[in-house]
C-alpha cells in the first residue's frame, strides 16, 4: 500500500486545534514494514483520521498479507 | 519439524487415497470408480478412455473380462455386487477406441513371444510399445489361444483381427502359422535377447526339463532370459481371461527388467491383485438392485447401463470430513491437511498460505476418534503452532484477543484465591473455570455455597483460568508460567482436592499436573444430595438433548455423572449420535473462533443441529456458543441452582466476549465482598467511564472483537488529552487510542447519562504518533 492515497471529504475536524483535516503524506508501519500514504491529519497537531473503510478494508488486506510473510 | 520419513509414516495412516475394493482387485488396476462415474453421466467416451488406458485390447478384454472385481464390490454388502463385466462390454461394443497409448523410441534388446493367446499378445503389445524389438510365433493361423473357441457372439473374429492389426501397427513381427517344436523353442533362447513363452498354446509339457516351473512374482524359468506364463490354472484347469492378461503384462515388465540388467523382484508388490486399506461404511446406503438387461443377448441399453453404473458408491474413507466442519471448511482430509502444513513450515521466505488453517482446526480430536488408523491432526495442528510461535512466525492477530483475555482472568482484577469463609484450611478447592464465571456468575456463587454446606473440612474457592488458551495457541512459555502459578497458589492452600465445573480445566490440569487430585464437579454433585427448593427453575416441557463438550470426549466417568443427575433432576434427555467419544465442538476449542469467527459460527450450529431438540450442555462455552447460534440451550447448573431472577435457561443470552470480560472482574469483586467482607482493590480509572451501547452496536462489537472496557479506554485516554475528532454537523467524537497492540478508534456522543456509542472499528498498523 506504499505511495497509496486515502484522502478524502470529511467532515471529521481536530476538537483540539479546531481545524479542519488536510491531505498529508505519513508513513504508517507493521512488522517491519512501513509505507508511505496520503491521510487526512490535523495540518497543527498533526492527528491523523483512520476512517473505518480504510481500517476494516484496506489497512486489514495489509495487516493479514504481512503477517503470513 | 518433523523429517520426510515422520511425514511420510502419518501420511500413510490416512487411506483416502488407497485404491477402492475393485480396483484393488483388478489385476490391471481399471479404475473401476471413475469408469462408473462416467457411464453414470452417460458419458461413453470418457469410460472408454479409462478402459484403452489400464488394458491390453479393449475391444477383447472389455467384452470377456471374468470381473474378478465383482465378489470385492462394497455394494455386495448390502446387496447386489456392480455388474462391472457387463458394463465393459456395453462400453466397448459402443465405442471406438479413444486413447492410443503411445510408443516410446526404439530400446536395445530384442525379444520373441512364442504362442499367439492373450497372455503373449499382451506381451507383445506392451514390450512393443516400449519400444523392444518383438516378434510373436504362433502355430494357429491367427492370434488369440483360448479366445478362438469363444462363441462369435461373445467375442467377434474381427476383434482379434484387429488386434493382429494393433500388434502390427506397434511393430510387432507377427509370425503365424509357424511349427514350434520344443527343439526350436530352445533354439530360440539363444538366438533372442529374451524369450516368453505362452502357455495358453504351448502346453507346460513341452517346455524342456530344465526350464522347470515360472515363478509366481516374475514368470522366470530356470534358463537366464527365459519366462512363461498364460494358460488354464495348474491346479483347477479353468480358464481366466483377465488371468492372461496380468501374466503377459507380469512376463513383459520383468523382460524389460532383465534387459536393463536390473532385479527381477525389487518392488513389484504393486503389481497385480492387491489388499486395499480402504475404509468404505456402507451402512445408510440403501441397497438398490442390479440391473438386468432386459434382452440379455443384446445387453444393456444406454439407459440401463446407466442406471447400472449409477449403483455405485464411489467408495472412499472421508469419514472424518464427513463429520469435521474444519476440514470440509478447508477442503481437505488429513493426508492433504498434513502435506500442506508441512510444506508451510518449510518455506523460508514467501507467503505461508496454510497459517490460517493450522489455527483454525478446533484441536478436538473427534477426527481421530473416527480414523481406522488415529491420524493425529489435531497433533500435528498445535504442534505446528508451537514451531510458528517458537520462530516467529504466529501470525500476531491469530490468537492475541484470547490471550489477552486469558491475562485478564489472570490478573488481579479477577482472580481470588481464598479458603472457605471463617476456615483456616480447606480439604476441597472449588474451581469454577474462566467461562463459567464469565458465563454465569450467579451459578458460580450458588454452587459454592452448596458445596460449602455438602462437604467437610473447608472448601476453599480459586477463581482463576487453567492456562488452556495459551496451550492451544502453541504458546509453551505462557501456558507453563501457568501452569506453575497454579501449582504454587494450590500448595498455599495446603494441596486440597480440586472441583473442576470446567472438562477443558479438568483435562488439562490431569494431564499436566498429574500429581494434584482433581475431580469433576459433576462426580461431586452426583454423590451428594441435590437440592430440592430447585422448583423456581422453569423445568422444560420438552425433552432436551444433551450436548458432551469435546474435551469430555476421555472422561467417561464425568458423562455417565451428568446423565445421572439429569435423571435426578427429573429431565428428560435425548442422546444423539455425536456426542460421548465422537462428540464435535462448539467453536471455541483450540481458540478456532478468535482465529476464524466465521468457522466458529459453522461449527457452533453444526453441533447444535445434532439434535431437532433444545440443547443442556454442561460446558459453558458450549453452552454460549450454541445460544449464539440461536438454538435454545440451557446448562445443567440453571436446573440445579436457579437463579431468583433467572427466566427459562433455555433462552438466557449468550453474554459475548464484553459480557464474560466484565462479569468475571464483577464476580471477583461480589464474592469478596459478600464472602470474606473485604473490598477488592481500586478498579482501574477508566471502568468510571459510562457506556450506552445498543444491541446493534454490541454485536458489532462482539464480531470486531472490541470490548467495552476497550471502547472505555479509548474515551478515557481522549478526555485526559483532549486529543480527538469533532462532527461540527453531529457532535459525534471520533478517538482513537493504542492500549497494547491494537489501535481502537470509538466513534461516540457525550450525553448526560453516559457516552452513546455509535460505531468502533481496530487496527494494527502503526501510525506515525504511535512510533515515536
Amino acid at each position: 500500500m506504499s505511495n497509496f492515497s486515502f484522502i478524502e471529504d470529511t467532515s471529521w475536524q481536530c476538537a483540539g486545534c479546531r481545524q479542519p483535516l488536510q491531505p498529508t503524506k505519513v508513513n504508517v508501519s507493521y512488522l517491519n514494514s512501513v509505507f508511505n500514504v496520503e491521510l487526512m491529519t490535523c495540518p497543527q497537531c498533526g492527528m491523523v483520521l483512520v476512517p473505518e473503510t480504510l481500517a476494516m478494508g484496506k489497512m486489514l488486506e495489509v495487516e493479514q498479507l504481512l503477517e503470513d510473510k | 519439524m518433523m523429517d520426510q520419513s515422520q511425514l511420510k509414516e502419518i501420511e500413510a495412516r490416512c487411506i483416502q487415497e488407497e485404491q477402492p475394493f475393485c480396483t484393488a482387485a483388478c489385476p490391471i488396476h481399471v479404475d473401476v470408480r471413475a469408469f462408473m462415474a462416467a457411464l453414470a453421466k452417460g458419458d461413453i467416451r470418457g469410460a472408454r478412455r479409462l478402459l484403452d488406458r489400464a488394458m491390453p485390447f479393449p475391444d477383447i478384454v472389455g467384452r470377456v473380462c471374468d470381473q474378478p472385481c465383482y465378489s470385492f464390490c462394497k455394494r455386495g454388502e448390502i446387496g447386489d455386487p456392480l455388474s462391472t463385466g457387463r458394463l465393459e462390454r456395453y462400453c466397448v461394443v459402443n465405442s471406438q477406441t479413444v486413447l492410443k497409448l503411445p510408443r516410446f523410441p526404439a530400446k536395445k534388446g530384442r525379444v520373441v513371444i512364442v504362442g499367439g493367446g492373450l497372455s503373449g499378445m499382451t506381451a507383445a503389445l506392451d514390450l512393443a510399445r516400449k519400444g523392444r524389438n518383438t516378434t510373436l510365433m504362433t502355430g494357429k493361423a491367427c492370434i488369440g489361444g483360448t479366445l478362438l473357441d469363444f462363441d462369435e457372439k461373445l467375442l467377434p473374429k474381427k476383434a482379434l483381427l484387429q488386434a493382429e492389426t494393433i500388434l502390427a501397427d506397434y511393430g510387432v513381427i507377427l509370425q503365424t502359422a509357424t511349427a514350434l517344436p520344443t527343439q526350436f523353442i530352445v533354439s530360440l533362447a539363444s538366438d533372442y535377447d529374451a524369450v516368453y513363452v505362452d502357455l495358453d498354446e504351448i502346453e507346460p509339457g513341452r517346455l524342456p526339463t530344465a526350464a522347470g516351473r515360472p515363478d509366481p512374482h516374475t514368470l522366470a524359468l530356470g534358463p537366464e532370459g527365459c519366462f512363461a506364463g498364460g494358460g488354464a490354472f495348474p491346479d483347477t484347469a479353468a480358464f481366466s481371461v483377465i488371468k492372461q492378461v496380468e501374466d503377459g503384462r507380469r512376463a513383459a515388465l520383468s523382460i524389460e527388467r532383465y534387459l536393463d540388467k536390473v532385479s527381477l523382484t525389487a518392488q513389484r508388490e504393486m503389481e497385480g491383485v492387491r489388499t486395499t486399506r480402504m475404509h468404505t461404511v456402507t451402512s445408510g446406503i440403501a441397497p438398490v438392485a442390479e440391473i438386468v438387461p432386459a434382452d440379455p443377448d443384446a445387453g444393456y441399453s444406454d439407459d440401463e447401463a446407466r442406471r447400472e453404473a449409477g449403483r455405485c458408491i464411489h467408495c472412499e474413507c472421508l469419514e472424518c470430513v464427513k463429520q469435521c466442519v474444519y476440514l470440509r471448511e478447508f477442503k481437505e482430509y488429513p493426508k492433504t491437511l498434513l502435506r500442506k502444513i508441512y510444506n508451510n513450515q518449510a518455506i523460508v521466505q514467501g507467503t505461508r498460505s496454510a497459517n490460517k488453517m493450522i489455527n483454525s482446526c478446533s484441536l478436538c480430536t473427534q477426527c481421530t476418534m473416527i480414523c481406522p488408523h488415529d491420524f493425529p491432526v489435531a497433533d500435528i495442528c498445535r504442534t505446528s503452532r508451537q514451531e510458528m510461535v517458537r520462530d516467529k512466525h504466529m501470525p500476531p492477530s491469530a490468537h492475541e484477543f484470547a490471550l489477552e483475555d486469558m491475562q485478564f482472568s489472570l490478573s488481579d482484577f479477577c482472580t481470588l484465591s481464598r479458603h472457605q469463609p471463617g476456615s483456616s484450611t480447606s480439604r476441597y478447592l472449588f474451581y469454577p473455570g474462566c467461562q463459567l464465571a464469565g458465563s454465569a456468575p450467579e451459578t458460580v456463587k450458588n454452587t459454592y455455597a452448596f458445596l460449602r454446606q455438602q462437604l467437610p473440612d473447608g472448601v476453599g474457592l480459586l477463581l482463576s483460568c487453567c492456562g488452556i488458551p495459551a496451550h492451544w495457541a502453541g504458546q509453551d512459555g505462557l501456558f507453563a508460567k501457568t501452569m506453575a502459578n497454579f501449582k504454587i497458589e494450590h500448595e498455599k492452600l495446603g494441596k486440597p482436592t480440586v472441583i473442576t465445573a470446567c472438562s477443558s480445566c479438568l483435562a488439562l490440569f490431569k494431564e499436566f499436573a498429574g500429581e494434584i487430585e482433581t475431580i469433576s464437579l459433576w462426580e461431586v454433585l452426583d454423590g451428594l444430595q441435590l437440592p430440592t427448593d430447585r422448583a423456581a427453575a422453569r423445568k422444560p416441557e420438552q425433552p432436551l438433548t444433551i450436548h458432551d463438550p469435546c474435551t469430555a470426549r476421555h472422561q467417561q466417568v464425568m458423562r455417565s455423572c451428568v446423565r445421572n443427575i439429569c435423571t435426578r433432576l427429573g429431565l428428560d434427555i435425548v442422546e444423539h449420535d455425536y456426542n460421548g467419544e465422537l462428540t464435535d465442538c462448539c467453536g471455541y476449542g483450540g481458540l478456532m473462533q478468535v482465529a476464524n469467527p466465521p468457522l466458529g459460527k459453522k461449527a457452533a450450529r453444526v453441533k447444535a443441529e445434532r439434535s431437532e431438540h433444545a440443547g443442556l450442555a454442561y460446558c459453558a462455552m458450549c453452552r454460549d456458543n450454541l445460544a449464539a447460534s440461536g438454538s435454545p440451550v440451557a446448562h445443567l447448573l440453571d436446573y440445579i441452582f436457579p437463579g431468583q431472577k433467572d427466566g427459562d435457561p433455555l433462552l438466557r443470552n449468550n453474554p459475548g466476549f464484553s459480557g464474560r470480560h466484565e462479569n468475571r472482574a464483577r464476580l471477583k469483586e461480589e464474592m469478596l465482598a459478600e464472602l470474606w467482607g473485604e473490598a477488592a482493590g481500586p478498579g482501574p480509572d477508566h471502568a468510571r467511564i459510562q457506556l450506552i451501547i445498543s444491541r446493534e452496536v454490541a454485536e458489532l462489537l462482539d464480531s470486531r472483537h472490541i470490548l467495552d472496557d476497550d471502547i472505555r479506554k479509548v474515551i478515557f485516554h481522549a478526555k485526559q488529552t483532549g486529543k480527538h475528532l469533532i462532527n461540527p454537523h453531529n457532535n459525534h467524537h471520533l478517538a482513537s487510542y493504542k492500549p497494547v497492540r491494537v489501535t481502537y478508534w470509538v466513534e461516540y456522543e457525550p450525553a448526560a447519562q453516559g457516552n452513546v456509542i455509535h460505531n468502533a472499528y481496530s487496527h494494527r498498523m502503526q501510525l506515525p504518533e504511535e512510533l515515536s
